[in-house]
């Protein structure tokens, strides 16, 4: 399994987002599961947009992941309540003003671990070539020109330049198995995820809704 | 604007070439005025050193001329003539600062330009005991600027300029709204107070002087955050600020011009003024928008006469700035929207050396451009149009700070509200401090008519010296300034495959989470857009249209760029021998494990480098059995290099550095 930190109680976390905003998720949530406890997979079937996006799969699938919902144990959950829901929305909340380095650096780590989650697809710490294939491959899925075999040079050539940055000059026996954790936040380095991985929840358009 | 950031060679004889410069500028210059007094005092076709008599003006049939042996003729080329010598003057000036690599670091080019300019004016006013006329407003509005304005649009970065729009319209049209009305009312006050001498001046001429001298300039802005490099963001909101408000000022200063000369000024007229602010703005961005569209048709049937591809994108951009000025709406903004329009598409029309032309030629134009306004703004300040006042002069700069600085922060604190990356006070005082006045507002005082403004020259004055302030003080002391307060600059690496997949993935996540959501954000949009732009545009516009991904398009360029690189650092061909010995030596490298390595090879030799195809055949004689594997794996060992290299790469331009480097790996 991934290394776990100290694990923020929910309920913290519940409290970095407005009532204004729960409010509003919970209507939400009301909708996509069509007035049940909890949402299930086939819930977000519903979503008309959600069908154009290429990584769909891993997008719900993230909902689910037990390691998302801060479970102590590993693998898919079946369903989510609402609670899980806005688990899942708090590593979408804007960062605020009076953050500390240290309150930051937590932040930015929660947020890289959830994209890092939605790489990692067999739950093993490590993001393999094989899984990066997978990514490359979904993500370049709409396009019907492409060829499968593009699609993977494309990977292993990032795999190459990640394993440049994470290891450096290897030496002769050594083996890159895969991207871990530590590795994809130093890749992550430059880009300002925790400002840029923020869903504004003000002005909702209720006209976006799910038939 | 790349060029002018090229580090020379540290090599050790340099020729002390600046003050040997300025003799030879003088004598350009000075030949230059002095042809022109002669050229106006003598009969033309006639020289001193003809031999036998010239012509009389009635032209008696009897009195010969004899055959001149020698003849100048200035006056027949003049203007030809004085052109090529002012660019060839600012092209050697530029040469001259760049061979003091210290120099431009510490002080940026537009100060060392306007010095020229500036010594230049005062030889040739001792020359002719007149003021030069060499900026002619028309000039700089027709020629000059637009160059600059194309440059900077062609490159712009869209998306990051799209994501903070708001802002930077925020800025733009309230910030130069609220600048303009400020410095005006607060001269206005100024100008009540009888001791300084100034009360001829009226409201409504100061409320114009304000609003010319409130707009953020493009060339100056472009000009100091060039060398300083700070990140993109804080770079795009002032540059696009820079852009956008010059659709505010144009309205701003015909309307207060015209009110200036119109008696009675009723409601109507400003309500008609705002709806001219809505038209010089949208109406020129259309017009870009419109040109770009039809510069992009046209590239998509030139494939037969490449040769021409790029005078269409000139020709089409230029177009649509001049006929916005045709109808008096923004030319710049014409210009800009035409440019990023045309960008897109017309990079997929054209061949690889329209590209590569288009782009130098671009930068090559604006650089001229804006080499030629600073010099010429140093040579249009010597002269006798200027009538100093203290209080006017010093009350004009000191408003000018306090208003702007007002303004960036009131602005800041509520559009933060609205952003999603706030702004920070570090930002804010650099957004302050970066609004730079240059030749637009240098111009526009020129075009005052005087019967309307008795006081023309205070103004001119008082402009110059705003101006000099902001780009010598303020200039010149912004890099430290960034330095010491820690800005974030930005880091130029190499585009990274894998950093492009992340943002691509991280864009869907967003956009997937949004729409769970059930809430439109930024990428909502730009996701419609980019569907309509697939289905329809795109196959309209573009010859071959494949729909492309971005990640392919980026991996594609750099495996031809490292493919090029290795071919010109020489590695294919030289080092074939070399590479199978060490092979041998350094063992075996293992960068991933062993069956993904197998897949890895398969891939790499069927798909890439087929340039290495070519020069493999040298390898087969001092390779060993196992051919097929050794060439991959030295394939491999190859692309990794050249990886680690271009990773490790900093932003330098040399040549030289690959072959040093790699060949020093392999030995």
């Amino acid at each position: 399994g991934c290394p776990q930190g100290p694990r923020p109680v929910t309920s913290v976390l519940a409290l970095a987002v407005t009532s204004e905003q729960i409010e509003h998720l919970h209507r939400r949530f009301k909708q996509l599961s069509q007035d049940q406890l909890t949402i299930r997979k086939e819930n977000f079937d519903s979503i008309p947009d959600l069908e154009f996006n290429p990584i769909r799969g891993k997008i719900v699938h993230a909902f689910f992941d037990k390691r998302n919902l801060r479970q102590e144990s590993d693998g898919l959950a079946d369903e989510i309540n609402f609670e899980d829901f806005l688990t899942i929305m708090s590593y979408f909340r804007p960062i605020e003003m009076n953050m500390d380095e240290e309150q930051l650096d937590r932040f930015r780590k929660e947020k890289l671990k959830f994209l890092f989650h939605m790489y990692d697809s067999d739950h093993d710490g490590k993001i393999t070539l094989q899984e990066y294939r997978n990514v490359v491959e979904e993500l370049l899925s709409g396009n019907p020109h492409l060829e499968k075999e593009s699609a993977r040079s494309i990977a292993d050539g990032a795999m190459m330049e990640a394993a440049s940055i994470c290891v450096g000059q290897m030496g002769p026996d050594q083996v890159y198995e895969g991207i871990t954790f530590e590795d994809f936040l130093k890749m992550w380095q430059g880009i300002d995820i925790e400002t840029k991985m923020h869903v504004r929840f003000l002005n909702v358009d209720t006209i976006a809704h799910c038939y | 604007m790349g060029s002018r950031g090229r580090p020379p060679r540290p090599a050790a004889p340099r020729p002390p070439a600046l003050p040997a410069l300025l003799p030879v500028l003088a004598a350009l210059a000075a030949g230059a005025a002095e042809a022109r007094a002669t050229s106006e005092g003598q009969l033309p076709g006639a020289a001193a050193m003809g031999t036998g008599t010239p012509p009389s003006p009635s032209g008696t049939a009897f009195e010969e001329t004899r055959l001149h042996v020698f003849t100048l003729d200035y006056p027949h080329v003049q203007i030809p003539f004085e052109i090529t010598l002012w660019i060839l003057l600012a092209s050697l000036a530029k040469i001259g600062f760049h061979l003091y690599h210290k120099l431009p670091s510490i002080v940026p080019e537009s100060c060392l330009l306007i010095l020229v300019g500036l010594l230049l004016g005062g030889i040739i006013f001792g020359a002719e005991e007149k003021s030069p006329p060499v900026m002619n407003s028309d000039v700089f509005f027709l020629y000059l600027l637009p160059p600059i304005v194309l440059d900077a649009g062609y490159f712009m970065p869209t998306r990051l300029f799209f994501e903070n729009f708001g802002t930077i319209f925020w800025y733009a049209v309230v910030g130069t709204l609220w600048n303009a009305i400020g410095i005006g009312i607060s001269l206005y006050g100024i100008c009540q107070i009888s001791a300084f001498g100034l009360t001829d001046i009226t409201l409504l001429q100061n409320l114009l002087f304000g609003s010319l001298i409130s707009a953020v300039d493009p060339v100056a802005v472009l000009a100091v955050f060039e060398n300083i490099h700070v990140n993109e963001q804080l770079y795009i909101l002032v540059f696009g600020e820079s852009l956008l408000n010059d659709a505010i000022t144009v309205v701003l200063y015909n309307l207060f011009k015209s009110f200036c000369q119109m008696r009675t000024i009723k409601v109507i007229d400003i309500f008609a003024g705002i709806a001219n602010f809505f038209i010089v703005g949208i109406g020129g961005v259309l017009i870009g928008i419109l040109l770009g569209f039809v510069a992009a048709f046209t590239t998509r049937f030139t494939h037969k006469i490449r040769v021409i591809e790029p005078l269409f994108v000139f020709l089409y951009s230029y177009l649509s700035y001049i006929t916005a000025e045709m109808f008096h709406l923004s030319g710049i903004m014409a210009i800009t929207a035409c440019a990023m329009t045309m960008n897109k598409y017309v990079e997929e029309n054209v061949s690889q050396k329209s590209y590569t032309t288009i782009k130098y030629f671009m930068k090559m134009l604006s650089s001229v451009s804006e080499t030629l306004i600073f010099i010429f703004m140093g040579v249009s300040t010597v002269g006798k149009n200027h009538e100093w006042n203290w209080a006017f002069v010093s009350f004009t700069l000191l408003f000018c700070l306090i208003w702007r600085a007002l303004g960036v922060f009131v602005l800041t604190q509520i559009i933060n509200v609205f952003r999603t990356i706030p702004l920070t006070f570090k930002d804010q005082f650099i957004i302050a401090y970066g609004g730079l006045r240059g030749a637009i507002c240098f111009s526009l005082v020129f075009l005052l008519p005087p019967a309307v403004f008795p006081r023309k020259k205070l103004f001119i004055t008082a402009v110059i010296v705003v101006i000099f302030f902001t780009v010598f003080i303020q200039g010149i002391t912004i890099r430290p300034l960034v330095e010491f307060l820690d800005v974030k600059r930005s880091n130029k690496k190499q585009p990274a495959v894998s950093e492009e997949i992340y943002n691509r993935f991280f864009d869907h996540v967003k956009t997937g989470i949004e729409d769970v959501c059930g809430h439109w954000g930024h990428n909502f949009w730009r996701d419609k857009f980019k569907k309509f732009d697939n289905k329809y545009l795109r196959r309209l516009l573009i010859r071959e249209n494949q729909p492309k991904s971005s990640i392919v398009s980026l991996y594609k360029k750099l495996e031809i760029k490292h493919a090029i690189e290795m071919a010109e650092s020489g590695m294919i061909s030289k080092v074939p021998s070399s590479v199978s010995l060490s092979d041998y030596h350094e063992g075996k490298i293992k960068p991933l494990s062993p069956t993904e390595m197998e897949n890895m090879r398969e891939i790499l030799t069927k798909n890439l480098y087929q340039i290495r195809h070519r020069t493999m055949s040298y390898n087969r004689h001092s390779l060993a059995a196992d051919a097929g594997e050794k060439q991959a794996k030295e394939i491999l060992i190859r692309r990794r290099h050249s990886l680690r290299e271009s990773l490790r790469k900093t932003n330098s331009l040399s040549r030289e550095r690959p072959v040093l480097a790699v060949s020093a790996a392999f030995f």
